[in-house]
């Protein structure tokens, strides 16, 4: 159960950081909070009182997208239904349905924010491993001597291990950018114990440009979630794939290979069978929509899985 | 606690209201406004009894601080028709009789409220996709779907409105579809369970359960709780009256534990207070001083010579043995011409009905005990009670509230007592509702059962003779397992009329979480072993599965295991329709080719997938992907 002292509901970035630079020890932020209730509950945190909760879904500053050139920045509110519902994310970041699609259900998505789901840094997550296949990069701001102060990083750097990163005591995160991938064909594997509402054993991230023709790779991206401590950019299969022929085969091969990224300490064996079949899956489907430009039925390996 | 105030529009009326900072929607909803509607299956994300709109939004708001709510509109399941009145998707559930037990039901009207909203031309999967975030433990999901397909159709003018009234029972009411006298009360939310129920003046109780499994209790310090302001009493099993012990067979569980505590999560003390977080936090002030002792954790062990003894009573741990001997077993194995032998395991499984347990207990004017609980044997707690507070039967009251979602896990007295026991104290309404952990950790669960085999037939496929012998962990309180290896031992061999029979069913005390009634009440365990052996038998022995079992079904005039005649026997009706239905083909496991005709053919289910949204036509709505 969790309880609070204090709610804070800040209307700008400004209002948001003095807030949470005089914030007393153990106050935290909230965005959709669908990571932090069911953390205050028996078997995790327990009990948990809060000196100060403070709420940022209400920051003008950190709602909304805008697309600059190649790359788009998401606000920090952005959540896991917007890439479903809006078709313009949709179409620069074609692999965000079919994650959003697997992530939790419409009815959380509606609340989980990509930002909040980076900064709770779970092996599990699903919104890392796309995050880091399209170079995504994290926006941290504080206040100093009373401004606004803002640096990026890499979100592969960001994350450092289950639960951590490299968020400093008085930093939220304002925004995430991403590459835009319009054009890319993409695919999301997931397996887990059941459809909806569940958290990944393994998952997998692909994107795939073709060279006009259709017979070439010109670019790929592809990220492993959910087999190690943090998520994985394939970058290997990557350099081998492009200016390749797309050939079944050849996918076959690379992707025989990658069961050695299992990095996690339970169900390695299971993880190391489900991986390479998952990166061939994603390959061969973000091919399949890259050169019709039509998504197929999403995922029907990752149930047989 | 600091408070802070919140003004929303909920179901059309502005609502301004004092809470507390951290407060979720859910119990905003519940606690501030009574609309008990929407309900708390697991509190965590996973159930979706909670689901409201929140300025249009299907959101789950046991996952929303109500403060962040501030300012919106709501609308849970009570706003969507006029009071007395039932909305398209609501009469479609009606119709198809889509609520069972009903707990589920407002959550799942209102996903399916928002499915029309949001894809009024949602395919049959995109349906499915929709709802997956709201969870049913009794219907199977079938009929809820098609409520929404039926409503979809009725809505979209495909169907007309007709479609939704109930079909005339014509000649009989036999085969005809009649609609449920409950589910108006169900579909708008307005079936009060336990937990929704709230009387003047009552308290909140808290457990405090036990972090061991096997661990002797030297001292319990109330002191520090009950000094709390707020708190109305703490009650252990110091505060039982009479003579402290209940189940479904054997009454060796303590209302709360006495001297030792045989199980994690048992309870060991309560508070009764003011509010539920004040409960919780004075539960976390009782001190308990424990001496842990060596626990038991498999049957096995529970059997071996010196191993630690459970319950005093029971030296040898052995809850129950049922024997059944029919015939000559030595005799039907010398005359087999195939013996065949396996071992097979099932493991411990939960409940899970989507209402946690919940009661409310209050001594009434003329001093009757009275508690009101999802119990599924009244009666029988009714008398356990009396015994356990020393008051005569007429003194002790039960009331049966609506079951959300029983399945046998709610058939033990787990809490009631505990219930009884602080009104009995502080003469006030005591309420206790479990969280989803507490539900998970306390309750029976379906016994963990070990089925040793030996089967004997003769080549034409009879089988000559049975040994069985299953192993089942009761855990740590009896329960209701000696009925569940009764029931074990009766079902054991199936519907097959076998002349030679040896079988023992036994179930042990250990340390693990009691175990109880569950559906099929010990037929399941026993039907997997057998039904396993049958088609291992038919694949040694070259005959077609269905063939096999024909060969020893029993008929009208067979001898069941336990000697009884039958008069009458509809296994082969059974066999006959489940052939026709899995579109069987005829012969031999292993006489077949590799691609079987009858595998993913009409009929059969296609694996679960997601993205049917992404199918949807041009124009849909949604086709973003
Ligand atoms: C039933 C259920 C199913 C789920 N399914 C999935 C799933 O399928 N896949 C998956 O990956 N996850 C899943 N989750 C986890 C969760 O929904 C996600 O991690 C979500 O993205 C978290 O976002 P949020 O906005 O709700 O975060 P919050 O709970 O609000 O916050 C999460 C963490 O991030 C911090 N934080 C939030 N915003 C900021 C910010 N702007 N700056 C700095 N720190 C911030 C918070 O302090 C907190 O530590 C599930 C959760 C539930 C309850
Ligand atoms: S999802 Fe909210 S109570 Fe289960
Ligand atoms: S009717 Fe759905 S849980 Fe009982």
């Amino acid at each position: 159960m969790l309880t609070c002292q204090r709610y804070e509901t800040p209307r700008t970035l400004a209002e948001a950081l003095a807030l949470w630079e005089s914030a007393p020890d153990g106050a935290r932020l909230i965005a959709g909070a669908t990571d932090v209730l069911p953390w205050a509950r028996d078997g995790r945190a327990g009990d948990v009182d809060l000196p100060m909760m403070i709420d940022l879904s209400r920051v003008s500053e950190l709602s909304g997208y805008e697309r600059h050139g190649g790359r788009v920045r998401l606000g920090a509110n952005v959540v896991f239904q917007d890439f479903l519902e809006d078709p313009s994310l949709a179409a620069w970041l074609p692999v965000m349905p079919y994650c959003s699609v697997w992530f939790a259900d419409d009815q959380i998505r509606q609340q989980a924010t990509l930002a909040g789901n980076l900064v709770n840094a779970s092996p599990a997550a699903d919104g890392t491993p796309p995050v880091i296949a399209l170079d995504g990069e994290i926006e941290l701001c504080r206040i100093s001597n009373g401004a606004v102060m803002c640096h990026t990083m890499p979100v592969a750097e960001f994350v450092t291990g289950p639960g951590r990163t490299r968020l400093a005591p008085n930093e939220l995160v304002s925004a995430v950018t991403l590459d835009v991938a319009e054009g890319y064909g993409a695919s999301f594997q997931k397996v887990g114990q059941r459809r909806s509402l569940v958290i990944s054993v393994a998952c997998v991230a692909a994107l795939v440009k073709t060279d006009p023709t259709g017979t070439r790779f010109e670019d790929v991206r592809i990220a492993l979630g959910g087999v190690g401590p943090v998520p994985q950019r394939l970058g290997d299969v990557e350099e081998r794939l492009k200016g390749e022929v797309i050939d079944a085969g050849l996918i076959a091969d690379v992707a025989a290979v990658t069961a050695d990224r299992v990095a996690s300490r339970s169900r390695v064996e299971y993880r190391r069978r489900v991986v390479p079949g998952f990166v061939r899956a994603a390959l061969e489907e973000a091919v399949d929509r890259a050169r019709s430009d039509r998504p197929a039925a999403a995922n029907k390996e990752a149930v047989n899985a | 606690m600091p408070e802070i105030d919140l003004s929303l529009q909920v179901n059309g009326r502005k609502v301004t209201r004092r809470a507390d900072p951290g407060q979720r929607l859910l119990d905003f909803l519940r606690d501030e406004l009574n609309l008990t509607g929407t309900k708390e299956g697991c509190g965590a994300g996973e159930c979706g009894t909670c689901s409201v709109f929140v300025d249009g939004k299907l959101v789950k708001s046991c996952l929303m601080p109500a403060a962040k709510a501030d300012g919106a509109v709501i609308e849970t399941v009570e706003g969507l028709a006029k009071p007395g009145t039932l909305e398209v998707i609501q009469r479609a559930f009606h119709k198809t009789g889509a609520s069972q037990c009903g707990y589920c039901i407002p959550g799942m009207v209102m996903a399916a409220t928002s499915v029309l909203r949001e894809a009024p031309e949602a395919s049959l999967d995109e349906i499915k996709e929709r709802m997956g975030g709201n969870i049913c433990r009794c219907t199977g999901y079938s009929k809820i779907i098609e409520a929404v397909e039926l409503a979809r159709d009725v809505v979209s003018g495909k169907a007309t409105p007709a479609a939704l009234e109930e079909d005339g029972p014509g000649e009989s009411y036999i085969g005809t579809n009649v609609r449920r006298l409950d589910a108006p009360s169900k579909v708008t939310g307005r079936l009060k369970y336990a937990g929704d129920m709230v009387m003047p003046d009552m308290l909140h109780m808290a457990v405090l359960r036990s972090p061991h499994a096997h661990a002797e209790i030297l001292s319990i310090d109330t002191s520090e709780a009950e000094a709390m302001e707020g708190v109305a009493c703490v009650i252990t099993s110091e505060d039982v009256p009479g003579t402290d012990g209940f189940g479904v067979f054997v009454h060796d569980q303590p209302i709360m534990a006495r001297g030792k505590v045989r199980h994690v999560g048992e309870a060991v003390a309560a508070v009764a207070a003011e509010t539920e977080t004040l409960a919780r936090l004075a539960a976390r002030k009782i001190k308990v001083e424990y001496r842990e002792l060596p626990g038991l954790f498999s049957p096995e062990d529970a059997l071996k010579d010196g191993a630690p003894v459970i319950h005093d009573y029971a030296p040898d741990n052995l809850v129950k043995h049922i024997p059944i001997r029919k015939g000559d077993v030595d005799k039907g194995f010398a005359e087999a011409d195939l013996i065949i032998e396996d071992e097979f395991s099932t493991q411990q499984v939960e409940h899970a009905y989507l209402e946690p347990e919940a009661g409310l207990a209050y001594v009434d004017a003329d001093d009757v005990v009275t508690v009101i609980s999802p119990s599924q044997n009244i009666t029988h707690h009714r008398h356990m009670l009396s015994e356990i507070i020393a008051k005569p039967i007429n003194k002790v009251r039960f009331i049966m509230s609506p079951v959300g979602g029983g399945f046998g896990g709610k058939e033990d007295m787990i809490y009631q007592g505990m219930l009884a026991l602080a009104a009995m104290k502080t003469f006030r309404p005591v309420r206790l509702v479990f969280t989803r952990e507490e539900s998970i950790i306390a309750s029976a669960k379906r016994h963990p059962s070990k089925v040793r085999y030996r089967m004997g037939l003769k080549s034409d496929g009879r089988i000559t003779a049975i040994k069985f012998e299953m192993l089942s962990d009761g855990g740590a309180y009896g329960m209701s397992s000696e009925g569940v290896m009764r029931k074990a031992a009766i079902l054991s061999c199936g519907p097959y009329e076998v002349d030679n029979i040896q079988v023992d069913t036994r179930a042990v005390y250990t340390n693990n979480t009691p175990s109880g009634a569950f559906r099929t009440f010990g037929g399941m365990q026993a039907q997997f072993a057998t039904e396993s052996m049958v088609d291992i038998a038919a694949e040694r022995l070259g005959l077609d599965p269905f063939e096999i079992r024909r060969r020893n079904m029993m008929r009208a005039g067979s001898l069941t295991h336990t000697q009884q005649r039958l008069d009458s026997a509809s296994i082969d009706r059974v066999l006959e329709a489940a052939e026709r239905a899995s579109n069987w083909e005829a012969g031999a496991v292993g006489m077949r080719g590799p691609e079987r005709g009858d595998l993913n053919g009409p009929g059969t289910r296609a694996p679960c997938t997601l993205g049917a949204r992404f199918e949807r036509p041009a124009g849909g709505k949604e086709k973003v992907a």
